[in-house]
């Protein structure tokens, strides 16, 4: 097995402790950062479709996310320019009214892992900060809105709306336990995705038009 | 007649019960207990709790959250025992009296006296060091969360006790969430490394001092999980979301364990509900059968978030008892 397989496939099983070494392995032998970089977004990927499929659980695709993360910091002085995103940027929070952040932390791993850049607003966001973030953050292509209350519900469709409404060049994803692809068109978000994993796709496909 | 107690056994029991259970009607559940001190903040306040994890519950909020980041409890898994310090389950007579006068005051042949437990082993973990650390370390530091878990059942056990001794219930009703509402938190394979023994060790300790019914509380998919709550002694699953289709669960373990829930709280219990909406959720639910399930909210209390949704859905089952005994 080549080391950039390797590297791949330690991504996927979450092996925290010896991705670094792998990385180096793989760029010692002469492999460009990019490629690694790619080989680790590829098992992100795998990560993401198994999760959705149900065949593996929060812990793996956390302990991915980690391996993912402690790989990318290896190559981090190697990579072209300050950012290792390719996919731009993407502002995510969980609305206004809402504390939960399972859900969107999960996401925001995943699409970190997956090119993306994230700014990560926490929990209880007004959507005026949403607002703003997605206004004053560089190359903001993607605003992840998430909740998990019915109650709050209404503050989602407020901050598609706001952001809908200021004319910025950004798409706009939502998701949480309530959130149903028909409740996401009828409030006027871009995109609806039930999991961490199938959000990736869709933000993917999302900005890439 | 049957007593609420009665037809409740006779729909666990696969007997002949004469109505629907009517939601928490069969538990008489003893919030006085003074081991529950701290455990519920008041709204729009916040503060530790006797595990020192931070709450919050902001105004107009359904309901508290831990709050980790500067706040979280364990920073170090590998150094919990320098952070962790379970709280004292001793408590003065008079600060029991409360919980006992109400306990005597229940007509056991009625209802069960019922003990609460909020926050149970898996929720303690992520309360603790938050969710994303706690999942990460049951894979980069499993013997370090095997000795966590075992202090926490410890504490859990020294509880069990106190409340055997105090109010000597019928009932434990124990909540602690396993999973969101497609699938659970942790892989069978990893629940049952992890938890199983622990909550055999918690329930059966019950059991073998005079608690007949476990009712756990777990609002999530947990389908996956039933063959070990059913190992683990738990009688009754309440909470049982529509996402673990309900009547496959009945046909395949009715007689081990029952179902409580069917009625999915989020999408009845909300600021716009009303009666047909409850109607029309109460009698899916009730269609789920007449043995082995409970229609109830999914709520893990005997309580609604908006007023008036509760008392909507008790109604709701007397139409559908009417109709259907």
């Amino acid at each position: 097995m080549s080391n950039l397989q390797e590297v791949k496939a330690m991504v996927e099983q979450g092996k925290t402790k010896l991705i670094a070494g792998k990385v180096q392995e793989a760029l010692d032998e002469g492999n460009t950062a990019e490629d690694i970089l790619q080989s680790m977004i590829d098992a992100m990927g795998v990560i993401g479709d198994r999760f959705s499929a149900g065949e593996i659980f929060v812990p793996e695709m956390l302990i991915a996310a980690k391996a993912m993360s402690l790989g990318v910091d290896v190559l981090k002085p190697h990579l072209a320019g300050e950012s290792t995103s390719s996919l731009g940027t993407c502002v995510i929070g969980t609305v206004e009214g809402d504390l939960h952040d399972i859900g969107k932390n999960l996401v925001a791993m995943m699409l970190e892992g997956n090119g993306f850049e994230i700014i990560d607003m926490g929990v209880d966001v007004s959507p005026e900060k949403f607002l703003n973030a997605a206004k004053e953050n560089n190359n903001v292509k993607l605003v992840a809105l998430s909740g998990l209350l019915t109650t709050t519900m209404p503050k989602m469709e407020e901050t598609v709306k706001l952001i809908k409404d200021s004319g910025l060049p950004v798409k706009v994803i939502v998701g949480g336990a309530p959130v149903t692809e028909e409740y996401a068109a009828e409030i006027g978000a871009d995109g609806f995705a039930p999991d961490a994993g199938s959000a990736t796709v869709k933000a993917k496909e999302l900005v890439n038009g | 007649m049957l007593t609420k107690r009665q037809n409740l056994m006779e729909v666990i029991k696969g007997g002949n019960p004469d109505r629907f259970v009517k939601q928490y009607e069969f538990l008489e559940i003893i919030m006085e207990m003074p081991l529950l001190k701290g455990v519920f903040l008041e709204p729009g306040t916040e503060g530790k709790n006797a595990w020192g994890v931070y709450y919050k519950w902001p105004e107009g909020h359904i309901g508290q959250m831990p709050v980790h980041g500067e706040h979280t409890v364990i920073k170090d898994i590998t150094e919990w025992k320098k952070y962790v310090k379970a709280p004292s389950v001793e408590f003065s007579d008079e600060e029991w009296a409360a919980a006992v006068e109400h306990a005597n005051s229940v007509d056991r042949n009625e209802q069960f006296v019922t003990a609460p437990y909020f926050g149970g082993i898996f929720e303690m973990c992520h309360n603790l060091m938050s969710m994303e650390n706690a999942l990460i370390a049951f894979y980069e530091e499993p013997e370090h969360m095997h000795e966590l878990i075992e202090y926490i059942t410890e504490y859990e056990l020294a509880y069990a006790k106190e409340v055997i001794d105090h109010i000597h219930p019928d009932a434990l009703f124990h909540h602690d969430d396993w999973g969101t509402q497609r699938n659970s938190f942790l892989s069978p394979e990893m629940f049952k490394e992890f938890f199983l023994e622990p909550y055999k060790k918690v329930y059966g300790f019950y059991k073998d001092n005079g608690v007949e019914l476990v009712v756990h509380h777990c609002d999530s998919y947990a389908a996956n999980l039933v063959p070990f709550m059913i190992e683990m002694g738990i009688d009754i699953w309440q909470g049982c979301m529509t996402t673990n289709n309900i009547p496959e669960l009945i046909k395949k373990y009715g007689g081990q364990i029952s179902f409580m829930g069917g009625i999915d709280s989020g999408v009845v219990d909300f600021p716009g509900w009303n009666q047909e909406i409850v109607e029309k959720e109460v009698e899916k639910a009730c269609n789920n059968g007449k043995l082995y399930f409970i229609p109830c909210l999914t709520q893990g209390l005997n309580i609604s978030s908006f007023p008036g949704v509760y008392e909507a859905v008790n109604e709701a089952i007397d139409k559908m008892s009417k109709k259907m005994f």
